[in-house]
């Protein structure tokens, strides 16, 4: 067997892992929550083309 | 999987196949509620002209909402994945004596319950058709604070696991659960009720037909992502079948 207390101290977490890990944020709420606020005119677009996933995800809509 | 570019590639793995999972279980469940809300919402049209366009003057079709409603979940899926990934090489106590899989599985189902499960019991799902268009931003900042609030709980208990080491593990699991259980109470009494009543032309079936297929896709994107995480990290997992055989023996 493998110790895996061994595996994990040996993960290296570099700093742009959290610019990495912000990314993913920035997406997530770019298609969940995109209202106006970041990108203007063109989320409403954005909006109504990802409005079922966000519906489905249980994100408040509208 | 000893670096951390290893795990966020398959964290992005992982979230595209928990991400098609649940664009699959959207395409044929949640659809179907969602159908039935838009003809609610389409019943009222004569009064309508507020805001979100679903109508004729649509700026997206139907079909294209369907599908871009799918590839949001997939990119949502990837997304989160990524975080996902980050979060696992970050955590230094999360059940350390664990193997890799039961770790991934671990966390997985504590990101389900803290950013779907805790914000779906205190502010149920609505489809199309409920919700109040001037309350959107303060439902959408509670609807933040919860998960907020649940992310804090889970963190909250691992530190709290860590801090009992000393005592036995049935006393340990008994105390952060029960600090869970306590914190998770405050959180549901402490946050506000939903602002929105439920229209009265909106039947309670189709309501809860579609809170349950949004559960059921939340728990598959979550809970997936930590199955297919954890099979793409432990070795344990790409095991071969001569080597089953002569670790039984």
């Amino acid at each position: 067997m493998t110790s895996p207390a061994a595996n994990l101290s040996a993960v290296q977490v570099p700093k742009w892992a959290f610019a990495v890990a912000l990314l993913g944020l920035i997406v997530t709420y770019l298609v969940l929550q995109e209202n106006g606020l970041a990108l203007g005119a063109g989320s409403e677009m954005l909006h109504e083309f990802f409005h079922d996933g966000r519906h489905a995800l249980g994100v408040p809509c509208h | 999987m000893t670096t951390y570019k290893s795990l966020a590639l398959r964290g992005i793995g992982a979230g595209l196949v928990a991400g098609v999972a649940s664009a699959l279980v959207q395409l044929l469940v949640t659809e179907i509620p969602i159908r039935a809300a838009l003809a609610v919402e389409e019943a009222r049209e004569p009064a309508a002209g507020e805001g979100h366009s679903h109508g004729e003057e649509e700026l997206v079709s139907r079909g294209a909402q369907v599908v871009g409603g799918m590839l949001g979940v997939i990119i949502v899926g990837i997304a989160v994945g990524l975080v996902f990934a980050t979060a696992y090489a970050l955590s230094k106590r999360w059940f350390v004596d664990r193997t890799p899989f039961s770790r991934s599985l671990a966390l997985g189902a504590a990101v389900f319950g803290a950013v779907a499960l805790l914000p779906w019991l205190k502010y149920p799902a609505n489809p199309p058709a409920v919700g109040d268009p001037e309350t959107v931003n303060y439902r959408t900042a509670l609807y933040l604070g919860v998960v907020v609030a649940g992310l804090v709980i889970v963190w909250g208990a691992s530190w709290l696991a860590e801090r009992l080491q000393a005592q036995s593990q049935p006393v340990r699991v008994t105390a952060v659960l029960l600090a869970v259980v306590a914190a998770v109470a405050v959180v549901l009494l402490a946050f506000p009720a939903p602002p929105d009543t439920i229209p009265a032309d909106m039947p309670v079936a189709v309501l809860w037909q579609f809170r349950l297929s949004s559960l059921a896709q939340l728990a598959t994107l979550y809970v997936g992502l930590g199955v297919v995480f954890g099979l793409l990290i432990d070795p344990a997992a790409r095991r071969t079948k001569a080597a089953a055989k002569a670790a039984v023996a």
